[in-house]
């Protein structure tokens, strides 16, 4: 394919990706209340967003819910990956067949079937519902995460450590443990990003005075017309910018040359 | 025979870095030819370039006497044997071989009778179904080789074929290469590292470094006439020594004067002196002798290898005869064995 | 022992797995078919017929969105895959960018866009309508969903074996052989995780749908929301949501046709 289409096409993808977004936070700079037609430079819009009790509570529960259930899923995920690991291949595929039920299910079947079993129950939907689907929705993408590290393990260095008198529990720590830590960490991570990103699952199962900045930019974007939500934009868009840029750094220096010639 | 591949002044380079440098080449029709040398000297570039992945900045490739540089790869007449075999994983081995002829249109029938050819020829009788990834490297070896055969090219291109696999079977497949090449009666040209491999195999071995031919000759006049002493270390094993050549016949090293059958390079020039290991006995020390003093003993199966210490050079010697070490003992060379290689300036 | 051990460390997930991810989907079922007195009955079945044009709606736009976002995707990915290392890293960047930002936010930005357009058209006299119709919300699908799709297909194009293409433009493929039958082929996984990562949340959206449509375009995501936050009935909303799982069935179907490495990489 020619080098021009190439360029030009991805250019207008991208445009397509980023211009709604680069109007959102254009806006946020709007000094009017119109989103449509700009009035004059402020930086009020943002003033508002970190001034406003209910973005600012929103943003706490959003950080507590994503940071707990992120270690909880962490924790009960690896441990199931390495239990999984040890079952017989019958017994691995019905268990993983399971696991993939919340990776492949739509958000609001997650949503409402959770919401159906805590009704039942009697339990009443609030910030304990919220985080226990969080934890649910998490735990599959940790153990996937974790499961292929675990199948390059060397179990030479657990035995080794074993036979050298460590308990199974030091041995676990000092020669499984940094062995798969790089997928215990990512799947931290994308449990950590799921949380802080989902909506749906915690619109079925806040009840009615939970709010997650999922569910206040919802309820807001809905109600009133309102430029804070594009200073959240505007935000949000730096926060990930650094976040990636930070992520990539380390990883462009580490790619080894180009294929050999020979 | 006439040439059915001239390389004409090829230059490549990649980024910045001169891979071939002006190279030229004729290729004769039904001939088994090797390029051979240290990775980096521009081998699998020069294949590259025959086979049409590779643009030269410069020169020219000539098939049969026609130009086909600008030609791209799947117009040539040419067809590859991988690296790694590159088989299509998402297809079988009937599927494989097929993939030539199906390109082409050719109908199923004659596709059919054509794959089942090809797997005879290669040893893979019974093997149409099998899953490609499930093969062991040397049947996968034999899936890439039918291929591309398959579409009878008049060149076939052979990427260091063998360098995954095992010693043993490497050795079987050099054989039936040359088998393959002698029954289909095309020419083959052969990349590898491997001097052992081009020796046993090739009517015509290419000696290359850093993009440059440092000899083209038969395995025979590369062996025993190594024209540079790179030629020479690269070929088997050599003991390379500074002399003098005193006259036509005559080649004086270590203080002592041997005869020769070197003549032509004038009187009292200096010379690079190559004498195979195996080619020096070892005697008894008398006066007027070349002599030494074992340093070293290593049983190799069928002989003693020996390092021997003269006065200005460490000799590795190939003998039957066991001499202990410190044990002073002569070199004796005749005239055959010594090979005069002119100083390079 | 240290075995045994190693197996028991899996037990606290599978209690969870069971009375958070297996119960739950059972409540699904057990609602669709009893009334609110938990008596058994076939009344809430029954009642899915009224939104047929709902789920013909949803599966139409599930499909449009899906397959716009696989051949615009597609074609990105292979751009991408054409450029230097370099390259690739930076938009690799630029296309997670977004995929990280809220989708309710960047739905918000998709229909302030439309908006803003619309004014305009409206401004020079044109009379057709983009925001707030079905349009705008396939739009807005493909806009939310179109990474997902671009990520796996980039993944398995940059997996691919180039001495393999080398291989069959030697063997006398053309540009457009190689392409149907190496390239495409060999990025099989690619497409199928893309797909069910855009079709599964497409189907199911009910924010979207909400915010682009106008409300006046409902798919079976808000049928279901309705039914179980504001017509409070959720026995109806769990006949309808169990539709939707026999779709998901459908497609878990085909998903277990892809090998485990694929299924990883659905991450």
């Amino acid at each position: 394919m020619k080098k021009w289409f190439q360029r030009s096409y991805m250019g207008l993808v991208f445009l397509f990706l980023y211009l709604p977004i680069a109007y959102l936070v254009l806006f946020s700079f709007n000094s009017g209340k119109s989103k449509v037609i700009f009035s004059g430079f402020t930086l009020k819009n943002y003033a508002d967003l970190f001034t406003d009790q209910q973005i600012m509570q929103a943003l706490l529960n959003t950080l507590i819910i994503a940071g707990i259930s992120s270690i909880v899923s962490t924790i009960i995920g690896t441990m199931a990956a390495m239990g999984i690991q040890r079952l017989r291949k019958w017994q691995r595929n019905a268990v993983m067949n399971v696991t993939y039920i919340p990776v492949l299910n739509p958000d609001i079947i997650t949503g409402i079937s959770m919401m159906l079993f805590f009704s039942a129950l009697g339990i009443s939907l609030g910030f304990g519902t919220v985080l226990l689907a969080h934890i649910t929705f998490n735990i599959p993408y940790v153990i996937l995460a974790v499961m292929p590290k675990l199948r390059q393990v060397d179990y030479s260095a657990y035995e080794a450590a074993e036979d050298l008198g460590a308990s199974p529990a030091l041995a676990f720590r000092k020669a499984l443990l940094p062995q798969i830590m790089p997928g215990v960490i990512s799947g931290f991570l994308m449990a950590l990003t799921l949380s802080v990103d989902d909506f749906v699952v915690t619109f079925f199962l806040r009840g009615v005075e939970v709010e997650t900045l999922a569910t206040v930019i919802y309820t807001t974007t809905k109600t009133r017309i309102s430029l804070s939500m594009n200073a959240l934009c505007g935000v949000m868009v730096v926060v990930v910018l650094i976040i990636l840029i930070l992520a990539n750094l380390p990883q462009k220096q580490q790619k080894p040359k180009k294929e050999e010639r020979i | 025979m006439e040439n059915i591949i001239e390389l004409k002044d090829i230059h490549v380079s990649f980024e910045g870095e001169v891979i071939l440098d002006h190279f030229n080449l004729n290729i004769k029709d039904k001939e088994f030819v090797t390029f051979l040398g240290p990775s980096g000297c521009g081998k699998t570039t020069t294949l590259r370039t025959i086979a049409g992945f590779i643009q030269p900045s410069q020169g020219k490739v000539l098939f049969e006497g026609k130009d086909i540089t600008a030609l791209p790869p799947h117009k040539r007449q040419v067809n590859t044997v991988f690296q790694r075999y590159a088989l299509f994983p998402h297809y079988n081995v009937y599927d494989n071989i097929a993939f030539g002829l199906r390109i082409s249109k050719t109908d199923e029938k004659e596709i059919a009778e054509r794959v089942s050819e090809m797997l005879k020829l290669v040893n893979l009788k019974g093997f149409e179904k099998r899953n490609v990834t499930s093969l062991s490297g040397g049947q996968q070896q034999r899936v890439a080789i039918a291929r591309a055969l398959i579409n009878n090219p008049k060149v076939l291109l052979l990427d260091e074929p063998l360098g995954a696999l095992d010693l043993k079977l490497r050795k079987g497949m050099q054989t039936e290469l040359k088998r393959i090449q002698r029954q289909m009666g095309i020419t083959f040209i052969y990349v590898t590292h491997d001097q052992e491999e081009a020796l046993t195999m090739s009517d015509t071995v290419v000696v290359m470094k850093d993009g440059l031919i440092q000899q083209i000759g038969t395995p025979e006049d590369i062996y025993n006439e190594p024209r540079n002493p790179f030629v020479a270390d690269f070929i088997g094993e050599s003991n390379i020594i500074e002399g003098l050549m005193l006259r036509d016949l005559l080649v004086k090293f270590e203080g002592v004067e041997f005869p020769c059958v070197d003549k032509g390079f004038g009187e009292n020039k200096p010379v690079d002196v190559v004498v195979r290991p195996e080619d020096i006995e070892i005697t008894e020390p008398k006066e007027g002798m070349l002599c030494g003093t074992v340093e070293s003993v290593t049983f190799k199966g069928v002989h003693y290898e020996m390092m021997v210490r003269s006065e200005n050079y460490l000799w590795k010697i190939h003998s039957i005869t066991y001499k202990e070490i410190g044990t002073r003992v002569a070199m004796e060379i005749i005239p055959e064995y010594i090979h005069i290689m002119a100083k390079e300036v | 022992m240290g075995k045994l051990k190693n197996k028991l460390v899996a037990v606290p997930y599978y209690i969870w797995a069971v009375v958070f991810i297996v119960v739950p989907l059972l409540m699904i079922a057990y609602s669709a078919f009893t009334n609110e007195d938990g008596a058994f009955t076939f009344q809430n079945i029954l009642q899915i017929g009224i939104y047929g044009n709902v789920l013909l709606r949803s599966l139409l736009y599930a499909l449009i969105a899906t397959v716009c976002c696989l051949l615009l995707g597609y074609l990105l990915a292979y751009c991408m895959a054409q450029q230097s290392e370099r390259g690739k890293n930076i938009l690799m960047i630029l296309l997670m960018l977004p995929m990280w930002i809220n989708f309710v936010l960047r739905t918000q930005a998709m229909q302030d866009i439309l908006d803003l357009i619309q004014s305009w058209m409206e401004a020079a006299g044109i009379s057709l309508r983009i925001s707030n119709t079905g349009f705008a919300i396939v739009l807005g699908l493909i806009y939310n969903y179109l990474p997902f799709m671009v990520l796996p297909i980039f993944t398995s194009l940059e997996k691919l074996d180039k001495r393999v293409i080398e291989a069959a433009e030697d063997l006398g493929a053309n540009r457009m052989q190689v392409f149907r039958k190496v390239i495409l082929p060999l990025t099989m996984p690619g497409i199928g995780s893309g797909v069910i990562m855009v079709f599964v949340p497409t189907i199911s959206t009910f924010v979207i749908s909400e915010k682009l449509g106008g409300a006046k375009y409902n798919l079976i995501g808000n049928v279901i929301q309705e039914q179980f936050l504001t017509v409070y009935n959720p026995n109806v909303g769990a006949a309808i949501s169990l539709v939707m799982l026999l779709i998901m069935l459908f497609i878990l179907i085909i998903f277990s046709f892809l090998d485990d490495e694929t299924k990883e990489g659905l991450l």
